[in-house]
């Protein structure tokens, strides 16, 4: 027993080293990304004092942008200045909101946050009812119904059925507002509302996934020979569905869903967000992008990034715990 | 002994594209084919070489995955589609009207079929009336706000898609393949740094990479193209890393290695031909998530603006739902089917190549 203990320490701690390095990675693709560009976060603020004609030598405005923004060091210093400024939590200012980019991310990371919580809510508690009913009733019409339904709901395009939704309850039936109002408080029936279709668009496709993998998860262990000894000893088929064949399909699937929700479900909600108007992380990416706001758009890309890292590391931690079968090498 | 004379023919065969393309660059004054378009001529030269020409080989093994592949309906229903695509794609363009010809005489002007009631200028009073329009034959599928033809940019719109789905997925594939198979047969210090630099690019939101790289480098379709090849083969290289990694401690594989083979015949002659099923339903299964990708790119204007794609005409057809909603619909509708068709598709393929798997 001490001895697992102490081997499981030992691979919490190499997963941390490891997660360090991977964003020690992830900082250096993102800066030489940066460097690499023909483009500079300095680009659109030079063209308008250009344009506004009240400067005679543009050279000289650049030079002082460049000295500003430690642009005229050489490549090394810059990116010992990026990485440390990262480290003191500093992300920068954004050029066209004229706030610090942490301030402009801690007003707007809940609505990111509540919208992607409750489409997992929402895709979490249906896809998995929806997998284990079908998984039980296998072969059957209900069956089929869900392998095609869930098809459909990885195949539809999440932007796409956000319109749709739109147009059908919003324009023509107009039970929604066409856009998120941002005035309603957060906690409110009203909000609760207002996210619907948004948590609809995200979740469909997460939902789709998750009733697949369920699926197949209990059909996996619905053949196991455990399943059949808690059979023979007469227990209900609902207590061998619930405690015996559930408890041991989610293992890999809440794999999946702690990965999906970091790779799949960041994409998602950008563009859902961007649809409904929800000013989460991703509509201020999309805003920063149009109005060549690079510090915002680093930002929000670094964030996902580290978001999924986190994510990543909690999954193989918690695993240690969920599972005792899985070896720590 | 025909497997180096393909190579030698394939590889002669590419350095003469490469020099017409070098020469088409820098030296032609009238341009034959844009970077694209070499890029689809490799892509059909290296698929005829090392995709159409094996199958054509194994005749029998071809038979019997395509048997097996034929019992799934939905796959057959897929591969249909697929078909239909690529026709309309090939020859679409050449049947239907510019999609770029704007036309404010016939602006919203409904799928056919379909009426609605538009606020229309008439000449003879001079004032605005409301009037029923109806949909005509020479728009079957409508026209948007400035009266270009849907039926001609949803056509167009295939022609990119299709070009997105295929090139950046072979890319992809291509790099995912060299990266997979050399960390799984060399091992070591190059599996460890190969699959370490692979987690880096993992843990970056796929999504999320890409509108911040075309941010950077500007939009235009070759380079969006290669910009989700390059960041799109992670999921390959970890598969085809852990197949090759149990196909190398088989027996074939001993046995060839005992005969003297070298690294490099082992890898092209044993590991990639036996991996090669398993990457065709990779490709089959990330196509759709390219072409999702490009149209979600274009869908929020970060795609080339110059390109007729599904995904800007879906972002013009959201702007005016209340009035022309076809606009909004139809491109979606092609979409959804491509994306279901390739899924059904791909699902068929694994089945059929996996041996353990009861059809």
């Amino acid at each position: 027993m001490a001895g697992k203990k102490a081997s499981m320490g030992g691979y919490i701690a190499r997963r941390l080293v490891y997660s360090l390095l991977i964003a020690w990675g992830i900082l250096t693709i993102t800066f030489l990304l940066l460097r690499l560009g023909p483009g500079s976060p300095a680009d659109k603020y030079l063209a308008n004092i250009a344009a506004s004609g009240r400067v005679r030598d543009i050279a000289q405005v650049q030079a002082a942008i460049d000295a500003r923004y430690g642009l005229d060091k050489p490549l090394y210093l810059q990116y010992v200045d990026y990485i440390s400024n990262l480290l003191h939590g500093n992300l920068g200012w954004s050029l066209s909101t004229s706030l610090p980019v942490t301030e402009l991310l801690s007003k707007h990371w809940i609505y990111s946050f509540e919208l992607i919580f409750l489409s997992t809510v929402f895709a979490v508690l249906i896809g998995v009812s929806i997998g284990i009913y079908s998984a039980v009733k296998q072969h059957t019409k209900a069956d089929y119904a869900v392998t095609v339904f869930s098809f459909m709901g990885i195949s539809i395009p999440n932007f796409w059925l956000g319109i749709m939704l739109i147009l059908v309850f919003s324009v023509k039936l107009g039970l929604f507002k066409t856009y998120y109002d941002t005035s309603l408080p957060l906690f409110s029936l009203g909000n609760l509302k207002a996210m619907t279709l948004p948590v609809i668009t995200l979740g469909s496709g997460m939902l789709a996934g998750y009733s697949r993998y369920v699926r197949s998860a209990t059909l996996d262990n619905l053949r196991k020979d455990f399943v059949r000894t808690a059979r023979a000893k007469g227990l209900p088929e609902r207590t061998v569905i619930l405690k015996h064949v559930f408890r041991n399909a989610m293992l890999p699937v809440i794999t999946i869903i702690m990965l999906d929700l970091s790779g799949v479900v960041f994409g998602g909600a950008y563009l859902t967000e961007i649809i409904f108007g929800i000013p989460g992380l991703g509509r201020i990416s999309f805003n920063a992008i149009f109005a060549d706001d690079y510090a915002v758009v680093v930002a929000v890309t670094l964030i996902g990034a580290m978001v999924t890292l986190i994510f990543n590391l909690l999954t193989d931690i918690a695993y240690t715990f969920l599972d005792p079968r899985v070896r720590y090498v | 002994m025909y497997k180096i004379s393909r190579n030698l023919l394939f590889a002669i065969v590419i350095s003469v594209i490469i020099a017409t393309m070098a020469l088409d660059q820098f030296a032609l004054k009238e341009k034959l084919l844009p970077p694209l378009g070499y890029f689809y001529v490799f892509f059909s030269v290296f698929m005829l070489f090392y995709f159409v020409y094996p199958l054509y080989r194994n005749q029998r093994l071809t038979l019997y995955y395509w048997e097996r592949t034929r019992k799934n309906k939905l796959a057959m229903l897929g591969l249909f589609f697929i078909v239909f695509l690529i026709i309309l794609a090939i020859a679409g363009p050449f049947f239907t009207a510019d999609p770029n010809y704007v036309n404010f005489e016939e602006k919203n002007l409904p799928p056919l079929g379909f009426t609605t009631s538009q606020s229309v200028y008439d000449r003879d009073t001079g004032s605005l009336r409301n009037a029923e329009i109806r949909g005509t034959w020479k728009h079957p599928l409508g026209t948007d706000d400035k009266g270009r033809d849907i039926l001609a940019m949803i056509v167009s719109g295939a022609r990119v898609s299709l070009q997105v789905g295929l090139v950046a997925t072979f890319i992809a594939l291509m790099i995912g393949t060299v990266i997979g198979v050399s960390s799984a047969y060399f091992g070591g210090a190059v599996d460890n740094v190969l699959m370490r630099f692979t987690d880096i690019m993992m843990t970056f939101p796929f999504f999320l990479l890409l509108v911040f790289i075309v941010f950077i480098f500007g939009a235009d379709l070759t380079l969006i193209i290669l910009i989700i090849g390059v960041t799109g083969w992670t999921g390959a290289a970890r598969i085809v890393r852990s197949e090759a990694l149990s196909l190398r401690t088989r027996e074939f594989v001993l046995a060839s290695r005992a005969l003297g083979a070298s690294d490099t015949r082992i890898i092209f002659r044993h590991l990639i031909p036996n991996v090669m099923g398993t990457l065709i339903v990779i490709a089959t299964l990330s196509i759709p998530g390219v072409i999702l990708a490009e149209a979600a790119l274009s869908f929020i204007g970060l795609g080339d603006p110059t390109v007729a794609s599904w995904g800007r005409i879906l972002n013009a057809g959201q702007d005016n739902l209340e009035t022309t909603w076809w606009v909004a619909v139809e491109p979606g509708i092609m979409l959804f089917l491509t994306v279901l068709s390739f899924n059904f598709l791909g699902d068929g393929l694994r089945d059929a190549f996996d041996p353990r798997s009861e059809l």
